[in-house]
This record gives structure tokens, sequence and C-alpha cells, in this order.
């Protein structure tokens, strides 16, 4: 009997390890690889919208977003660091001092910057944040740049797109990490209060928002989207006068580019409006040494977005394939992203998030996994603007894009 | 289908076990001319026929569900108020649910080693609590609530071993043993109620429910450990049982990978918290022998 049992005692291991297998355990990588959160403030009254999001070296997230203040036109400046499973860690309410941050969240000297400005003077303030949001420091912007409205890392400089007031310019500026400016150069966006007007509206809280942004052709120019002879244009600069080398004009400021993204020396990835129409031009040939109009490139007519909306252009690479993800904001109140061959500008697939609630983007990155992270606003309840990041695994994204 | 393989099984129990019943009959008539040496032969036959025997048949009942958290998990993230704020209330044993088995069991002197293939239906119920206010303002304030509803469907394959403490007509047995429990489908309904102040007045509302299919989010498989108690009261050749049986899940019940899968629960901040899952199960059902009876034969076990 015993000598009976002992011969088949091995199938008792075996069952054992078989069920073990069988098994779903959650580990460390499974939940960084991809998760939803909500970020949940309880206060009635606050109202976070996220601006920029990076990744951080421990794996984790910080996330730039503005908050409304009570006692400001202006909004406030709030950041907030996630692990790298998305679970809160901490968040900054900078001092109210200091409002209208402006992305992009831009890493150097193991640090991350943005720009701010002073409540009172307008101007601009470049802020240094430590990963851990333990150290954070403000300083000035050298040369009394003011409305500080958008920026990008250039190198080991920051290109910044400010509006000065007072002369009435569009203001493109290198600034160095310390806050000393290395070039700086003006553009005239012509005369009178009605050309003023949608800017100033863009900073205090309820106007119209207009896509700014601040880049450069690899090796080339400079460009920014922003105010420029009466309209909301494209403009491409060597930085050496106030004369643009080349425009992309819009439509006063009913029309002209929401997202723009360099590929090579000619070649664009970029997202227009007009008359709140939205076209994606995935793979367009822009002139930088000449005078166009943005009504010059069709792309393609979105009609589920929403009016004149907000689009996020990110370069890069799924399964292989050099990608272009087009993130926006649709009419059902979803985050669209569209993934296009970098190549061809040929659609590769889509995919939609946020469900329930409402929901808006901000920002989309690659992440070291080789995911994506999504940043946007979800609004709690329908009505509490709060911080959300969806985070998207490789595996995901090759199913979307074969 | 599931109904027409219910009633398949309980017309060949029914017809089995009638088909039976007539054998014994016709065995009764011709014990009467039987000597009392070929009548204590034929006892040693019985009781030799019921030391060892199969027995097959059918029970269904009710169970009711406790998931048991082992890892707390949230789409939604607090930011200024404990994390625990966030985690789910759930409900104990308060929901019903459903199964019917098949039960094929060797029965061996008392003891018995029983194979019970069940469909189970069972439900649970968690809750979240989210409340958003105002200490200026005391009508600023609004409360919701997210009662999320989880249905799973399982193939449960319990092995168990069963001693049956008398050897009498009413015969109480004690089991235990283990199970593995297959998915078979799993939905989930979630119901958004809350009261608003802000907009006016004390205002309560309920939303439409959202239900989705969530076979995704469930482990394909998980694992347990099973007891329980009960009775079986012979009549004729079949046996009439009632037992209660508690199963005690040891693994995870949830599939980790699939967490944030859903796109329209993520989007309402559900994230499903790792589990196990346990089940008090009360089922009533009849077996009858599987090796048939010889003329001679009166009864099972009619001591």
């Amino acid at each position: 009997m015993y000598r009976r049992i002992l011969r088949y005692i091995w199938l008792l291991p075996t069952l054992v390890m078989l069920i073990a297998s069988c098994v779903e355990e959650t580990t460390p990588q499974l939940e960084e690889e991809k998760f939803t959160r909500l970020y949940d403030d309880d206060r009635f009254n606050e109202s976070i919208t996220p601006i920029d999001v990076a990744q951080t070296a421990d794996g984790g997230f910080l996330v730039l977003a503005k908050r409304r203040l009570p006692e400001s036109h202006f909004t406030g400046i709030y950041l907030m660091k996630v692990n790298s499973r998305g679970e809160f860690e901490s968040a900054q309410e900078l001092d109210p001092q200091y409002v209208n941050p402006v992305g992009e969240l831009m890493p150097a000297d193991g640090n991350h910057y943005f720009f701010c400005m002073d409540e009172l003077t307008v101007q601009s303030y470049l802020v240094r944040v430590s990963e851990s949001l333990e150290d954070i420091s403000i300083d000035p912007v050298q040369a009394g740049l003011s409305y500080p409205s958008a920026a990008s890392l250039q190198g080991n400089e920051f290109l910044l797109l400010s509006y000065d007031h007072v002369e009435k310019l569009s203001v493109l500026s290198r600034v160095r990490p310390d806050g000393s400016v290395a070039a700086s150069q003006g553009f005239d966006i012509g005369v009178g209060d009605d050309v003023e007007e949608p800017i100033i509206n863009h900073f205090i809280g309820g106007g119209k928002r207009f896509p700014f942004l601040t880049g450069r052709i690899p090796g080339g120019a400079y460009f920014f989207n922003g105010f420029y002879n009466y309209t909301f244009s494209l403009v491409f600069t060597d930085m050496s006068d106030g004369d643009p080398s080349g425009v992309v004009q819009g439509q006063q400021d009913d029309g002209g580019f929401s997202a723009v993204t360099p590929i090579a020396s000619t070649k664009f990835a970029a997202a227009r409006f007009n008359f709140g129409d939205n076209f994606l031009l995935p793979n367009v040939v822009l002139q930088p040494n000449s005078i166009t109009s943005s009504v010059d490139y069709p792309g393609n007519t979105l009609p589920e977005l929403v009016p004149n909306a907000t689009v996020k252009i990110l370069r890069t690479v799924i399964d292989g394939t050099p990608t272009l993800v087009f993130a926006s904001d649709t009419k059902s109140k979803q985050i669209a992203l569209l993934f296009y061959d970098e190549a061809t500008g040929a659609l590769l697939g889509s995919h939609y998030l946020g469900f329930s609630n409402p929901f808006e983007v901000a920002s989309v990155i690659s992440t070291e996994d080789e995911g994506l992270l999504v940043c946007g606003t979800a609004y709690l309840a329908g009505r509490f603007p709060r911080i959300c990041l969806f985070k998207l695994p490789k595996e995901e994204l090759t199913e979307k894009v074969r | 289908m599931k109904g027409l393989l219910l009633i398949a099984l309980v017309s060949f129990s029914l017809t089995a076990a009638f088909g039976q019943s007539g054998g014994n009959r016709n065995g009764n008539k011709k014990k009467k001319n039987v000597s009392y040496m070929t009548k204590d032969r034929m006892q040693r036959e019985e009781n030799k026929f019921l030391e060892k025997q199969w027995w097959l048949g059918l029970k269904g009942g009710t169970n009711l569900t406790k998931a048991i958290v082992t890892t707390h998990f949230s789409g939604v993230s607090p930011t200024n108020y404990p994390v625990r704020e966030a985690f789910k209330e759930y409900e104990d044993f308060k929901s019903y649910g459903s199964q019917v088995t098949l039960e094929g069991t060797f029965y061996f002197r008392q003891l018995s080693l029983s194979l019970q293939p069940t469909y189970s239906r069972s439900k649970f119920v968690y809750a979240n609590h989210y409340a958003w206010s105002d200490p200026e303002i005391a009508g600023n304030s609004l409360e919701l609530h997210y009662s999320q509803a989880q249905k799973t469907e399982h193939l449960v394959i319990p092995l168990l071993v069963r001693y049956d403490i008398t050897a009498t007509r009413l015969r109480p047995f004690i089991q235990a043993g283990a199970f593995a429990a297959l998915l078979i489908n799993a939905g989930k309904e979630v119901t958004i109620s809350g009261t608003d102040y802000a907009s006016g007045g004390e205002h309560e509302f309920t939303g439409d429910p959202i239900i989705v299919g969530a076979s995704d989010l469930f482990a394909p498989v998980y694992y347990g450990l099973m007891g329980g108690v009960g009775a079986h009261y012979h009549q004729g050749n079949v046996r009439l049982s009632l037992d209660i049986a508690y199963r005690y899940g040891l693994t995870n019940i949830v599939s980790p990978s699939n967490r944030y899968g859903n796109d329209r629960l993520a989007g309402v901040g559900d994230a499903m918290d790792d589990m196990t899952m346990d089940n008090i199960v009360i089922s009533v059902g009849c077996v009858f022998p599987l090796r048939f009876l010889g003329n001679a034969y009166k009864a099972v076990d009619n001591k």
C-alpha cells in the first residue's frame, strides 16, 4: 500500500506546481506597465488643470499643473509627484505670488524647469524643481521678459516665448538654466488694442486659450507659434533680427497651428485650427523661408474633435516603427490618440481614453519602458477638474499600430 | 443550452431512481419465498454491496459571498486626504448567488471520495464614497456613492473526502477537500448616486447604472479549500441530501494584468483590489447508486 502511495507521490509537487503556474499574482512590473489614476482633491472650489508631465529618474512622474486662485485673475502653480505605479507621493502649491505656469516641464541638471510670472509685475520667473519636490527655487529671468507663453528645451537652453505688453512684441529668447538670457528677439504683433486683447485674455481666467509653442528645426531655424503681424502665426527665425525668415500665417485669432513638431528640415507633423475646424497634418512640408497661409495645408479633417481642439504631438517608436501620436479632445469628452506612420503619414490606429467622466488632454510622453503616459484633466463628478494619468504598456501600443 | 443540460440531468436522475425502485419491488415479491439461510446470505451480500458503491446525483441551492482583500488598489488617488478614505467598503455574505452541482461519489465503509463539478453564480458588492466640500461655505458640498456589484460565473470542481458519522437512514456527514474554480463569465454593474447640496438645495440623485462585461478583470482560474457538514436521508434507493459548505479561496480571483483594462470602469476610478473569495454554499439534492441492484436487494442501506 505504502509503496503504491510512494510510487505516485511525485504527482503531488507536480500538481502544486501546475496550480501555482495558473495563479494570478500582482507584480510591481505589472502595476507599472499599465494604470489609470484620477488624483482627487476634496476641496469643492479647487480646480487643478495639468499642463505637462515628465518622467523622473526613479521611474515616477512629475506633473506641472495650474490651479484656480480665488483672489487672482491668473492661475496658480501646482506640482505633483507620483511613483512609477502612479501612486501619489507629494504635491506642492507654490506661493500665489507666482502665477501662470508655462510648459514644457524641461529636464536639465537632474532637475526640472518651467517658467511662470509674478502676479503683480508679470515678469517671467524660472522655476527649478527637484524630482522629489523637496527643493524648489524661483528666480527671475534676466532682461525683464514679461508674460511667458511657451517654452521648450533646446540643447542646454530653454527657448522661451513671451509677450512684451509695453512694446507689443512677441519675444523669443534663449534662456540658460541660471536665468540669464543668451539671445532675445522681438516680433511686432501689430498696432491696436484689438490685437493685444486676445493675448491678455489668454492669460487671465476664462479667456480663449492659444496654442503658443516654441521649437527648433533640427540644426536649423527656431520657430514659435504666436502672434505676429496681427495674426496668430507660425514664425521661423534665426533670431538675428526682428524680421522672420518665414511665416505661416493664421486667420487673425481664428486660425493657425494648434501643434507643430519638426521631423526634418522642411518636414513637419502638425495640426491646425480654422474657425473651429481641426485638421491633422502628420506629414506636411512647411517652408521656413517663405510666407504662406495655414489654409494652404488641408490635412485630415476630424469632426469628432471639439472646436479649436488642443492637440499634442509625440514622436516615438512603436514596435520598431517611427510613429507620430496625436492626442486631442473629442466632443464625447474623451481623449483621442491617433497613431500615424512618421514616414508616410498613414494612419496606423487609434485609441480612446476616458469614459463616464469628461476628460481633456494635457500632455503625452514616452516612458522608459517604451509605453506611453497620457496626462489630462478629469472632471470628477462631471465638475471638478483634477489631474489624471493613463499609462499604456508597450504591448498594447504594438497592437494599436499593427 | 444550460437549461437543456439541466433538464436532461434531472430527467436522467429521476428515470434512474424510479427505475431502481421498480427493480426493488420485483425483488421484494421474490424474497417472500426464500428460506432463512438464503435470506442471511442475501443480507451479507447486501452489506457487501453497501460497503462499496458509486453514487451519482444532482443538487442545487444558494450561496453567499465574501471578498477578502489582500492588497488595496484604487483608480482614485487622494492628494489631500488619507488614502484609506478611498478604500472600498465590502458587503460580506449579503448577496445571494446560486449553484447547481453534479455529484459523483465513491463510497467505501462510511468514507466517500466525491467529485462535485458545480456551476456557481456568485455576487458581491462593494462601494466607494467621495465627498467634496468647502469649509467656508457649508452649502458647497457634493457627495457621491459608487455601488459596484460583481457577478461571477465559475465552474467549480471540488474533490472532497466525506465521512458518514453514522450508518443510519439519516446519515450526518462531514466533508473536506480542495477545489479549482474556472471562470466562465463575469460582469459588473456600477450605480452612481449622490447628494448635491450646491445646486440650490439638497438634491439626491441616482444615475443609470453602468453595466459592463468584466471577464477580463477576473482570473481565469482560482483555487481553494472547502469543508462542510450535511446529512443524507435514505428514501428507497435514493439519498436525499442537505449540506452546508464553506469554500475558502486561497488564490487571487482578480486578473492583475487587466486591472485597468476596462476604460469605462477606469473612467470612474474603479480598480479592483487583489482579493480571495469565500462562499457559504447551501445545497439540497438527491443521489442514486450507480451499481444497479440484483433482484434480492430491497433497498440501499435501509437500517
